[in-house]
């Protein structure tokens, strides 16, 4: 069953992803860097991005990147400066938000 | 069961949750309640509303919570299985929540009393302010942080209904991130949303200013600033602080790599991770307790709970003698 509501989320994700340049200036900025780029802004959204668009790895994975970030925005402020339009932090957010929203979906009722 | 659902929310955003939507609060514990402002005689009805917060007022217990939880990880037993064992004991009763705070009644509280300060500093200044007492709601950013963003929008409305019938139109706030979400997420959310609302160090520096008092301390102590995340990029108040630490006669402030402060400050680890990733947190809480220590400093100032008990913890870790104190606790006994 497609929830509409959920299309639209993923949507913005995904595009919200494409305005990111992938110059990975926030990966050394964030404070969960610790080699791995998965710890960063960039690799987070790079994951996202796989998940909704290809199903690729999957959703505790992916939960536990995204619940990694400790929403500083020491990432989105590095991104400001070099002037793009990505909000990396705020897309993270967004993507908490279309993982709570599945967990509901896949319950059927409030996780 | 909660069956699949289970792994994608971390149990500790699921407890937060059900803690803010059922008890009105971050930890759960619903007995402490403004409690810290006893004998403070302040009126419901002021042209300024301090906003208290759950922050400083229920640190204690979920630094209590984050501790005994962590204890049950390293026996192997998950925060989602502890989430499930509070459940059962809830309905016999008794909850984690109420028990925490009977554990950490007796031991001290270096929180709320950042509440009490706030107070003296504003009333030195000459700025009374009103405090909604039993009636102050949670603002619910914990919720839209997780991701809870619908329940976060229904709570951000009927908090604007209560902010309403109780006249309010400017606010004061102390804890970044309720200031935050008070001043930049509620106008998204609620519709007519128009409370003027102000961080309290805003108000203390301009009125620092015009009131031309000299903050002065005994002994020379040369001290850093941690520039909290929410307070420093959300709200974007860097200068303020610097400025009343500048201001204090007999403090030596030392300044960090300029990569390091103000609106480039690195985290404390806090922001929901101490629940969710507790081993993460705390080695980011250690790298950040290295920059902050390699300054010299013997005190380090901050001004958000969250970053307070991170850092106390990382500068025990360290074996660090430095003192973490709240800016406004230290403005408080510098000002006499």
């Amino acid at each position: 069953m497609i929830d509409p509501e959920l299309e639209e989320l993923k949507k913005e994700i995904t595009e919200g992803v494409q305005r990111c340049w992938k110059c990975r200036m926030c990966v050394a900025m964030c404070p969960t860097y610790e080699g791995w780029f998965s710890q960063s802004a960039a690799g987070r959204l790079m994951a996202v991005n796989l998940f909704l668009k290809h199903g690729l790895g999957d959703l505790e994975d992916l939960s536990n990147l995204l619940y990694s970030c400790t929403t500083c925005r020491r990432c989105q402020s590095r991104c400001k400066a070099l002037s793009t339009d990505c909000s990396p932090a705020d897309l993270i957010l967004k993507a908490r938000k279309y993982l709570v929203k599945t967990a509901i979906s896949q319950k059927g009722e409030r996780p | 069961m909660r069956g699949s659902s289970k792994n994608i929310i971390p149990a500790i955003h699921l407890q937060i949750r059900d803690n803010v939507l059922q008890k009105s609060s971050l930890s759960g514990v619903a007995e402490s309640r403004s409690s810290w402002a006893q004998g403070l005689d302040l009126p419901r009805q002021a042209e300024y509303v301090f906003f208290a917060a759950c922050g400083y007022q229920h640190m204690r217990f979920v630094e209590g919570m984050t501790g005994a939880l962590r204890y049950a990880g390293k026996m192997g037993v998950s925060l989602g299985q502890v989430r499930g064992i509070t459940k059962v004991l809830g309905k016999a009763g008794a909850d984690l929540a109420s028990m925490t705070s009977r554990m950490m009644a007796s031991k001290e509280d270096p929180y709320s009393p950042v509440l009490v300060s706030c107070i003296s500093v504003l009333r030195k200044l000459g700025v009374e302010v009103g405090y909604l007492q039993e009636d102050e709601p949670c603002c619910g950013s914990p919720l839209y942080y997780a991701g809870f963003e619908k329940e976060f929008s229904e709570l951000a409305g009927r908090n604007n209904e209560i902010f309403k019938k109780n006249g309010l139109k400017k606010i004061i706030g102390l804890v970044p991130g309720c200031t935050s979400a008070l001043r930049n997420l509620y106008p998204r959310y609620v519709r007519d949303y128009d409370i003027e609302v102000e961080h309290v160090l805003q108000v203390i520096d301009r009125r620092l200013k015009q009131v031309g008092l000299k903050p002065r301390i005994q002994e020379e102590t040369r001290a850093v600033y941690h520039d909290p995340c929410q307070l420093s990029r959300h709200l974007e108040i860097t200068e303020e602080p610097r400025r009343i630490l500048n201001s204090i006669e007999g403090l030596q402030m030392l300044e960090l790599d300029p990569e390091r402060s103000g609106r480039w400050s690195t985290c404390c680890g806090g922001g929901g991770l101490e629940g969710s990733h507790p081993e993460l947190a705390e080695r980011i809480g250690q790298r950040r307790i290295e920059e902050l220590l390699a300054t010299g400093a013997s005190v380090i100032l901050t001004n958000c709970p969250a970053c307070q008990m991170q850092l106390k913890k990382a500068a025990r870790k360290a074996n660090s003698k430095a003192e973490v104190a709240d800016i406004i606790q230290f403005l408080d006994q510098a000002l006499t």
